[in-house]
């Protein structure tokens, strides 16, 4: 951390704890603290204990609508999320896990119980700190909410996803459980801004919210997520308290994007990672301090590369790593 | 009728003689706050009758201690009755945490003591289901429940907690619990515990007669949680409220403010802040009111409760079946608000949000105010089945929604009959006219403090409005009181009081306690600000604004145009097209937003060598203006300004303009350079 901005800043982004130790409380072999910057992504100091990005790999406990390129390259350990979420850890290199209830989409879904055991075996069959996406169904939200912020009780999930038009239930269960809250608005800072005021007049404090800007593929619209989160990262650091989380970035869709689907058969792999690798990347210089990907081959290189930026040393001389 | 004074002294006394009584262990199971009031109010665990006796005289007797002790000394040690809860555990009361923030519960309740009829309590209880409250019982208030046929447990929302009164200090130990788990109150801090239950508690109590002493005195201590006790037996005490039984949950409810919410309004369109900034095209709308093309205002007025009939709709009137797509009708848009804490001050504030409300509709849209207003309904709305009383219902919910604190009732009428709506503006101006003389009269010198705007950052996110007693917002509908209203209704709200601090130049009205504050509302975008000043650092432009004043080097002189003059002005660019150049919260030296009312302020023009810089006008604002702004000219030594000042039927260019300047002998072509 060699260089800072000319530029006068007055905030400082929030400090936001995933996952709880034993001595916290909970059962991971480690938690991580992000935010705590005051300056743009990447430049100036960061406190202590604090590092970042962190590489989020994102699994589901549904595969029906998931990207096949992925089903075809894990294989049949996709059916059981817990078997999963153990390999993303050891064999993947992934810093947390984002388990996706996808199963809760399903049509009359009511299986509430279910949910909180998916989410049990998941806890216990990876160490790392957990992200927990539930249903996308305002209908069954308080019970699907209930169900995972119960089952985690203690071990600081993150869980998403709010919306201005759907928080209480999210905001219920991260209160009533201790978690914390993946705050969504439509690539729109206003609506940012207007949903993290909503949630903390549920009580929910600052520290618990990390924003998540809504993010496009590269070639599909990251541009247009890159310059609100650029706008999002000025307001924090001009002093709005109200944006002044960390952010989390999904380019979910890259792996569907045109070009990996026409790829010839051998090259698909190649070119879902290398899409997907360098949406990662734009949304971690952009200032994500949780960046999610879904194929396992992504993780190496994106590690290899946030070390590099992390380094200073590119910058300073502006040699390779 | 029963003193409660006397009867909590006399409780307060057999309290204590029955803590001296206790023995052995005292102790819950399945909670990790122990005996929860004890430890929340003092953070020490007490697990024996002796930690009990050494609270209890640490908190001077406090009858809440005495009876958590004593109930949970009898709930140890006693077998428990399955018809009652008694304690309730953690985890059940997480779960009833969640539902509150969930929304799904919208308060909590107690009824306790011994109904005269059973009918009365089965009424209450019914009617907190019905609004989404959680009850819990006490004593012989459940039986007589039974005995009407109505269920209890916790799938009915309706808990029995146990046989005696004396079980409801459960209530309020899940309050205290409630705090802990959700609040962030740290075991002990009795401060914070005070505090978090009297602003988020959404609890209260209904007492029936029958109650011990010993009960009153700690169902009253309840009170300094923010719980307000409802009386519908005879008791009479300072914060016991006495209350026929038919209107205790509604007194209960209004006292705590737990509102019932409207979650839907009734209109076959979506209403919701994500559609105010989307504009309605010519092409894309059916009806139009106002903008010039007709004559339409809009008016909030306070009325007496009895004068105003809640969520009534009145279109007087063409409704929008007998109206031709693309026509241009006359509107009036009158509210009658009625409100216990509604003052007559309030009025221009909430006026002023109708602008809003009717932008949230999905297909109606609002621009300007008072009766300069420009509303449109989109085809697409008409398609769906939108008509004019729609909008009223709109106006009419979303009024009662926003300021539940403020409007106890909202009646609407709007009025598109053209004979009316002429009639009616004659009043609308003279009220308008009497706010504005209300602020008339202060300095801006008289005051330390001045107030920002906001409102407008939904689509101009770096404008700033600073609001002085001689300077209207630029939109012309708020001043200085209006901010200063707006602030004390909504202390978090668009309206914010701006310190002055040291004057930087009195003359261009720049202050460092305004350069603050704008630099951090503007997200440090906009780094200065003068107020009395249009060549330098002249405040930022939302798109509200009523007229625009703007330099013309050429005559060495500034112009004013107003929002309703459609035609060509000197500087070669009409009102719109001047407006969409300088609006969008840019700061644009050479031009700035105003308020008409603005060029009758001593302080127009200030820091640009006077009102003698002003050399055009349209006719139709000079005469809008005409005696005033002769009074004010005369005042100032300048009794022959007014007839220099041009206007486009003497002067649409600047040649023009130029030439009936020189002809007139107008002092601006002989004062100081302007650039």
């Amino acid at each position: 951390m060699t260089e800072t901005t000319s530029s006068e800043w007055t905030g400082t982004i929030d400090q936001v704890i995933l996952g709880a130790t034993k001595e916290e409380g909970g059962t991971r072999s480690c938690s991580y603290r992000i935010g705590g910057e005051s300056d743009l992504p990447l430049l100036g100091t960061v406190p202590a204990g604090i590092r970042q990005p962190l590489i989020a790999f994102e699994l589901c406990d549904d595969l029906h609508a998931w990207p096949q390129i992925v089903r075809h390259y894990v294989g049949d350990v996709a059916d059981d999320p817990a078997a999963w979420s153990a390999l993303a850890g050891k064999e993947y290199g992934a810093d947390l896990i984002r388990l996706y209830l996808t199963s809760t989409h399903k049509r009359g879904f009511s299986d509430f119980n279910a949910v909180g055991t998916t989410v049990a075996d998941v806890l216990r069959a990876t160490s790392l700190p957990i992200i927990i996406e539930g249903s996308n169904e305002p209908d069954i939200d308080s019970e699907v909410f209930q169900s995972c912020g119960e089952a985690g009780q203690g071990e600081r999930l993150l869980l998403g996803t709010a919306e201005a038009s759907r928080y209480r239930s999210i905001a219920a269960a991260a209160l009533a459980y201790g978690h914390s809250v993946v705050a969504q608005s439509p690539i729109d800072i206003n609506l940012a801004k207007q949903l993290n005021i909503l949630l903390r007049e549920t009580g929910l404090p600052h520290d618990r919210i990390v924003i998540d800007p809504y993010t496009g593929a590269l070639g599909y619209g990251f541009e247009y997520t890159y310059s609100v989160m650029e706008r999002i990262r000025f307001a924090a650091l001009k002093g709005d308290s109200d944006l002044a989380m960390p952010m989390i970035c999904s380019a979910f869709d890259s792996l569907n994007v045109k070009e990996v689907r026409d790829a010839e058969p051998d090259l698909r792999d190649d070119a879902a990672v290398q899409w997907e690798f360098a949406a990662a990347l734009a949304a971690a210089v952009a200032g994500s301090e949780i960046v999610c990907v879904r194929h396992p081959k992504t993780i190496p290189l994106l590690k290899e590369a946030l070390s590099a930026l992390n380094s200073g040393v590119r910058r300073a001389g502006g040699e390779s790593p | 009728m029963i003193p409660v004074e006397a009867a909590k002294n006399q409780g307060g006394k057999a309290l204590g003689e029955s803590v001296k009584t206790l023995s052995g262990s005292i102790s819950y199971e399945e909670t990790a706050y122990h005996l929860p009031l004890a430890f929340a109010l003092t953070g020490t665990p007490v697990h024996t009758a002796d930690e009990a006796r050494t609270i209890y005289a640490k908190t001077q007797d406090n009858p809440i201690i005495a009876v958590e002790a004593i109930v949970a000394s009898r709930e140890t040690h006693a077998a428990p009755d399955p018809q009652f809860t008694g304690f309730i555990e953690d985890a059940v009361i997480r779960k009833l945490g969640y539902s509150l923030v969930d929304g799904s519960i919208l308060g909590l309740a107690l009824v306790v003591g011994t109904p005269d009829n059973r009918d009365s309590v089965a009424s209450i209880c019914r009617e907190l289901q019905e609004k989404f409250m959680l009850t819990f019982l006490a004593g012989d208030v459940i039986p007589a429940l039974s005995s009407a046929g109505i269920k209890v447990g916790l799938d009915y929302r309706l808990i029995p907690l146990g046989p005696a009164p004396d079980s409801s200090i459960h209530f309020a130990d899940i309050l205290a619990r409630v705090a802990m788990m959700f609040g962030g109150v740290t075991p002990g801090d009795a401060g914070r515990l005070l505090a978090y239950a009297a602003e988020r508690a959404k609890a209260f109590v209904i007492a029936f007669p029958g109650l011990r002493d010993e009960d009153i005195s700690f169902i009253d201590a309840f009170r300094v949680l923010g719980v307000p006790i409802i009386a519908v037996g005879e008791y009479s005490g300072e914060g016991w409220i006495q209350s026929p039984a038919q209107d205790a949950v509604r007194t209960g409810m209004d006292l705590k403010g737990i509102k019932v919410n409207v979650t839907a309004i009734p209109i076959p369109m979506a209403c919701s802040p994500a559609f105010e900034g989307k504009s309605i095209r010519k092409e894309e709308m059916y009806v139009e009111f106002g903008g010039g093309r007709s004559p339409a205002f809009e008016l909030l007025r306070m009325k007496n409760l009895d004068e105003v009939t809640d969520g009534k709709v009145t279109v007087v009137g063409p409704e929008i079946g007998d109206l031709k797509e693309g026509s241009a009708v006359p509107l009036a848009i009158l509210i009658d608000v009625a409100g216990k804490n509604m003052r007559k001050d309030y009025e221009p504030v909430l006026e002023r949000r109708i602008h809003n409300f009717v932008n949230y509709g999905e297909g109606t849209w609002h621009v300007a105010q008072r009766d300069l207003i420009w509303v449109r309904i989109s085809k697409e709305a008409v398609e769906k089945g939108v008509k004019i009383e729609h909008v009223g219902k709109l106006l009419a919910s979303k009024f009662r929604m926003d300021f539940p604190q403020l409007l106890d009732a909202v009646e609407v009428t709007l009025v598109t009959d053209a004979a009316r709506v002429t009639e009616l503006k004659k009043e609308a101006e003279a009220i308008y006219e009497e706010r504005d003389a209300r602020v008339r009269g202060m300095r801006d010198k008289d005051v330390d403090t001045y107030y920002s705007c906001t409102l407008c950052q939904t689509f101009a996110p770096n404008h700033v409005c600073i609001i002085t007693p001689e300077r209207l917002a630029l939109c012309g509908a708020i001043s200085w009181l209006d901010g200063k209203i707006a602030y004390e209704i909504s202390p978090s709200g668009a309206n914010q009081p701006v310190e002055k601090g040291k004057e930087i130049d009195a003359l261009r009205g720049e202050f460092e306690g305004v350069n603050r504050f704008v630099k951090k509302a503007s997200h440090g975008e906009v780094e200065r600000c003068s107020l009395y000043s249009v060549m330098e650092v002249p405040m930022t432009c939302c798109g509200c604004f009523e007229a625009i004043a703007l330099m013309l080097p050429e005559v060495n002189g500034i112009m004013v145009v107003n929002r309703e003059f459609k035609g060509m002005t000197p500087s070669g660019m009409t009102f719109s097209t001047l407006a969409g150049t300088i609006g969008g919260g840019a700061q644009t030296p050479g031009f700035a937003g105003i308020s008409k009312g603005f060029v009758l302020s001593d302080r127009f023009l200030q820091g640009d060598g006077g009102i003698e810089r002003l050399v055009w006008m349209p006719a139709q604002l000079k005469e809008e203006l005409g005696e005033r702004l002769k009074k004010k000219l005369a005042e100032r030594g300048l009794p022959d300004l007014f007839d220099k000042i041009a206007d486009e039927t003497n002067a649409t260019t600047i040649d023009e303009l130029l030439a009936v300047l020189t002809e007139k002998n107008h002092p601006a072509l002989t004062m100081k350079s302007l650039l």
